[in-house]
């Protein structure tokens, strides 16, 4: 399994097997990023409550996380005031009232299993919509002055800076600006090897785009011990040995239409978990491998105890001694 | 085989070959203590001339022989920073499994990555050019087995990073 499932596996199999039959349930589990699930059925049977606590959910609240989830999930999501206590968004799911075809019951089960990606979504669809009115403004001022390129054309126009604390220390700017949406993460390696292969993949991540295959990719772009010049005027930024910074550079090819825009925002925000995912896994083959060779030169040393000859002993009648 | 390494294990080998001439001997200075010498150290007249074979100035290997005793250590080659972890993650690994390597020495001298500490009692009990075939073949291989761990390494994250931007990316 190489890439990561933007759904969370739990949500989709216990809806799933709800769905055929009601029963009781009060599953409390966790996804990526100190995400926090609770789905439980606290009346009857058949009324499903799923909750949702969400580390970053002030910051999403700011960029219209709460309306997206409105339109998204209409009848199903709770209102604030019956959200349950310790999470931040509840949803509940009246199994008497599901969709008659299975096609539909699918989608909804799938469209449940993306809560994490779809309340993490909202600030980059909302940056997608700045950079569209960005191009389209910036787009009447170059008609207007077509020949005068030095002043109006050179100054960049910049969207907001939206910032999202997903992590206790790591946080995701995106920002918007004419002609593209950059993201930048920031990552904090915690330890010596951590940071020595976390380098080696970014470097790759970088020379990967070379191909031509891949020459459609966002931009890829890291830095360590520095963060880039998009986000260098933030207060609190570390500088350090231990900290990545990666700039994905999206351009509107990448968002043109919904599908495309939710697969990419789907890909990006786990970007982070994908990365430290394969540096432990390239930790785990090593450590296999050690195990492997170290019991190979144990073989080698053993080599070179001497056999010890084990010839059978027998009594002078010619009986055989036996070990007990 | 690179034509410098074949001539360096030569002479480690010969080198070792002539230092493990071992015979058991107790502690001239505590009465029935049987010591390896080269690591209690307080009785020079049993310590031998120590000596380094040494094949750049990052490869080299001592020999410090006594008269119970010989201390052998290795220092690896590491080119860069991943070399230097995988190296380093590869000898605490197998200094935490010394008691199965009997001859293996808990810590590596400073200076060094990796140390063998042989006693008479060793040499007693296995064969002397098996021992000797061992510590050799460990150098070969040990150089080997980091370049591949590299190599490795750098396959996994040219396939990981691939297969990620070929999702994110789209045809125009």
């Amino acid at each position: 399994m190489i890439l990561l499932e933007s759904h969370s596996v739990i949500i989709n199999d216990v809806l799933t097997d709800r769905f055929e039959k009601a029963s009781r349930a009060d599953i409390q589990f966790v996804d990526y990023d100190n995400v926090r699930f609770h789905l439980s059925t606290p009346e009857t049977k058949s009324k499903i409550l799923l909750s949702m606590g969400i580390q970053c959910w002030p910051d999403l609240l700011k960029y219209g996380a709460r309306e997206y989830l409105q339109n998204e999930y209409q009848q199903y999501l709770l209102p604030q005031e019956q959200t349950e206590p310790e999470y931040d968004v509840s949803l509940m799911i009246d199994l008497e009232q599901l969709p008659e075809s299975v096609e539909d019951r699918n989608s909804l089960i799938s469209k449940l299993s993306h809560l994490k990606s779809v309340a993490m979504s909202s600030p980059f669809l909302s940056a997608f919509q700045e950079q569209s009115n960005l191009q389209a403004g910036y787009k009447d001022a170059g008609g207007a002055q077509q020949k005068d390129f030095t002043s109006e054309q050179s100054a960049e126009t910049k969207g907001e800076l939206k910032i999202i604390r997903y992590r206790e220390e790591e946080a995701i700017y995106i920002q918007a600006s004419n002609d593209r949406v950059t993201v930048v993460f920031s990552t904090v390696f915690k330890e010596e090897t951590d940071k020595v292969f976390g380098r080696v993949f970014l470097q790759e991540f970088v020379d990967a785009r070379k191909l031509n295959a891949l020459q459609n990719a966002p931009q890829v772009r890291y830095s360590n011990r520095e963060p880039p010049l998009e986000i260098r005027h933030l207060p609190g930024l570390h500088n350090g040995e231990d900290w990545g910074y990666v700039t994905f550079v999206l351009f509107p090819r990448h968002f043109s239409n919904p599908t495309q825009a939710q697969s990419t925002i789907n890909r990006i925000q786990l970007f982070r978990d994908y990365l430290h995912y394969h540096i432990k896994c390239s930790k785990a083959y090593m450590h296999s491998r050690m195990r492997y060779r170290v019991a190979e030169f144990l073989k080698i040393l053993n080599r070179a105890k001497p056999e010890v000859a084990t010839a059978e002993k027998k009594t002078a009648s010619g009986r055989t001694f036996r070990t007990r | 085989m690179s034509n410098t390494l074949r001539p360096y294990l030569n002479a480690v080998r010969a080198t070792l070959t002539a230092a493990l001439t071992l015979e058991n001997f107790s502690s001239q200075m505590v009465e029935r203590h049987n010591k390896p010498e080269i690591e209690v150290g307080n009785s020079p007249e049993v310590l031998l001339k120590p000596l380094i074979v040494s094949r750049n100035e990052s490869e080299k290997v001592l020999i410090e022989p006594s008269v119970n005793s010989i201390r052998l250590s290795i220092k690896i080659k590491q080119a860069d920073e991943i070399e230097k972890i995988l190296c380093h993650k590869f000898t605490r690994f197998m200094m935490m499994r010394a008691e199965g390597f009997v001859i293996l020495r808990r810590k590596p001298l400073p200076g060094y990555d990796i140390s063998f500490l042989i006693t008479n009692f060793h040499s007693e009990s296995m064969l002397k050019h098996k021992l000797v075939d061992f510590i050799i073949q460990f150098m070969e291989d040990v150089d080997k087995e980091i370049s591949e761990m590299k190599l490795s390494l750098n396959a996994r994250a040219r396939i990981v990073a691939e297969s990620y931007l070929s999702t994110v990316s789209c045809p125009i």
